[in-house]
């Protein structure tokens, strides 16, 4: 799965049943450093969403974002 | 025909006053004002128009409300749009049907002398109201209004605007309408929100604060829109879809403060709702207070009763709180990864150094071993040596009781001995004395004897005795038997023949031929012995009868 076809929540349910089976004591080595690495790949994914709704609020006007979009058509 | 007798009495009424104004301002003293020019600040009349005038405005004001006050009283009913209490002189309404519509208003003293229930009066309630058309001159600074004088009042029941509301919400729920947007997925953090609400309105204030409360500070994308008349369910509309239409865009938020149901009814139009049903993001609609319910809150996705909530359904995520979860689960995943690799490189290390404490375990119990045996040996040799010299206690006793028993079988041996001794040498000589007699009478009985004599014993073939004649010659073969030895001897039974050889050289005997008393022998003329055996010896030393 993609990033761009990631979503938080998908991520977020996801190391949360890695950890649930960390936890169970059921996993072997091999799969253990496997599911770490995904884990961390998802927790930096996560940390990015997070990051992207942190910087600031950016707030635009529809119209002024239409006639932007619109500009180089017209 | 209702309408066209009521414009017929419009226009007579309008004349009436016209010939009304006319006749008091020519009674003032200008009967001629039309032929006169503006003198004194009043204009010349249109050319050619056969209308009377020109007259002052405010004094055809005054006349005109002077009418309407003439007019009947009459009772009306219709529902009540817009409702005004601003605790001002008046109050304010409009009253509406289907048809058209009044400008209503009431006198505070009036309005207070009904006793209407608080509350009772509102947007969209029915009511009928006593009264008359009133007029409102207005002054060079102040704009004139029409409006109908409200005396009294009663409230008829809930309005058809309701009704009309009720019919379309079934519709539209009939259809499915109220599903389509429940059924969108909605992100937890969206990073970039449209937000449609009036310009310069509360609603834009609380949506940013519930926006921080959330913690978010993504991409905000504003929409302004009219939110209260006719233009606004267009334009809220057309805002929907160009905002959907972006492809950033993840969720929206309709938000509008309160108001009455007239104000709201925007949000009820049936091609607003229509179009929300069918756009592809998310709407989380806050439309007036939370006792109101337009079909917008019922078609959109989630509908919250202030715009804070919306901001804050719009992001279900606490962002704080899910950096914390989040820092909490990398903290985790990396303690798990480190745990996994150095518990089992500890496990290692003990397995590693398993054998040597095997080996040094084994050694331990080895000399435990050999401790618990050398005193095991200790013990059981101490054991042995005590039972030994019970036992070498038990031997000397007993060798002591033999010892003793020895010195008593010793000295009855002695005390014996002393007897034989005493009685030996008579005992010996007489018993020499009876064998000697009886060897002497046994000797007489020796058949050995006999032989010696010249008698000889006649055997059979397997040696037993022959004792007669017949037994003879029905062996056929004999042996005679002499005190020096054995002849084999063949019985003839013809008489006068000299009996032939045998083939061991013996000689074949008639028996017929011989006496029958005593026996003799004849001569041997070959070697003695008939079959191979020890030489001939002395007859006592070689055979002996019993």
């Amino acid at each position: 799965m993609t990033d761009e076809e990631r979503t938080y929540e998908q991520a977020a349910a996801r190391i949360e049943a890695i950890i649930r089976r960390l936890d169970s004591g059921e996993t072997g080595l091999r799969e253990t450093l496997d599911l770490v690495r995904e884990g961390r790949e998802l927790v930096e994914f996560c940390a990015s969403e997070l990051e992207a709704v942190g910087r600031g609020l950016e707030e635009l006007e529809l119209d002024a974002l239409i006639a932007r979009l619109e500009g180089p058509n017209t | 025909m209702a309408e066209s007798e009521d414009r017929s009495l419009w226009a007579a009424a309008a004349r009436a006053e016209e010939a009304a104004a006319l006749g008091e301002i020519g009674a003032a003293g200008e009967p001629d004002a039309s032929t006169h020019d503006a003198g004194d600040g009043r204009p010349q009349g249109i050319e050619g128009s056969d209308l009377p005038g020109p007259f002052p405005v405010g004094a055809y004001a005054l006349r005109l409300r002077e009418g309407l006050r003439q007019r009947p009283r009459v009772q009306l009913f219709g529902e009540v749009v817009n409702f005004r209490d601003g605790g001002r002189a008046k109050v304010y309404f409009e009253l509406r049907d289907a048809g058209g519509a009044l400008p209503c208003s009431a006198w505070r003293d009036d309005w207070e002398a009904l006793r209407l229930g608080p509350g009772s009066v509102g947007d969209g309630a029915r009511v009928v109201v006593g009264g008359g058309p009133d007029y409102y001159p207005g002054s060079a600074t102040s704009s004139p209004a029409f409006t109908f004088l409200v005396r009294t009042l009663r409230v008829a029941g809930e309005g058809d605007l309701l009704a009309q509301l009720d019919r379309l919400r079934k519709l539209l729920d009939a259809e499915g309408l109220f599903a389509p947007q429940k059924r969108l997925p909605r992100p937890s953090l969206p990073r970039t929100i449209g937000v449609v609400c009036g310009r310069g309105g509360k609603a834009r204030d609380d949506i940013l604060a519930g926006l921080r409360r959330r913690g978010w500070a993504g991409r905000l994308i504003w929409a302004h829109a009219p939110v209260q008349d006719r233009h606004a369910a267009p334009r809220i509309g057309a805002a929907l879809r160009e905002l959907a239409a972006l492809p950033e865009v993840e969720v929206v938020v309709v938000a509008r403060g309160g108001g009455s149901l007239a104000d709201l009814f925007a949000f009820c139009d049936e091609t607003l709702c229509r179009t929300v049903a069918m756009l592809r993001v998310p709407v989380v609609a806050s439309i007036g207070h939370h006792t109101d319910r337009t079909l917008l809150d019922d078609v959109a996705a989630v509908s919250c009763s202030t715009p804070t909530h919306a901001a804050e359904a719009a992001v279900p995520l606490h962002c704080g709180e899910a950096r914390a979860a989040l820092s909490g689960a990398a903290e985790r995943l990396r303690g798990e990864g480190r745990r996994a690799v150095v518990d089992r490189a500890r496990a290692l290390a003990v397995m590693t150094r398993a054998p040597a404490e095997h080996v040094a375990r084994h050694r331990r119990t080895l000399h435990q071993q050999v401790r618990e045996l050398r005193a095991s040996a200790r013990r059981r040799a101490a054991e042995e040596q005590a039972l030994g010299a019970r036992r070498l206690l038990v031997v000397a006793r007993k060798a002591d009781a033999a010892v003793l028993e020895h010195q008593r079988g010793a000295d009855a041996i002695r005390e014996a001995a002393g007897g034989l001794r005493r009685a030996g040498p008579a005992g010996v000589e007489r018993r020499s004395r009876d064998l000697e007699r009886l060897a002497l009478a046994l000797a007489a009985h020796d058949p050995e004897r006999t032989l010696e004599r010249g008698y000889a014993l006649v055997e059979g073939p397997g040696g037993e005795l022959v004792t007669g004649a017949a037994a003879a010659r029905a062996a056929g073969r004999v042996r005679l038997r002499f005190h020096d030895g054995r002849v084999a001897v063949r019985v003839a039974a013809q008489r006068g023949r000299r009996p032939p050889l045998t083939d061991d050289g013996q000689q074949t005997l008639a028996l017929d031929d011989l006496p029958t008393s005593p026996l003799r022998t004849t001569r041997k003329p070959a070697p003695p012995t008939t079959r191979p055996g020890p030489a001939p010896a002395p007859a006592p030393a070689e055979e002996k009868g019993p």
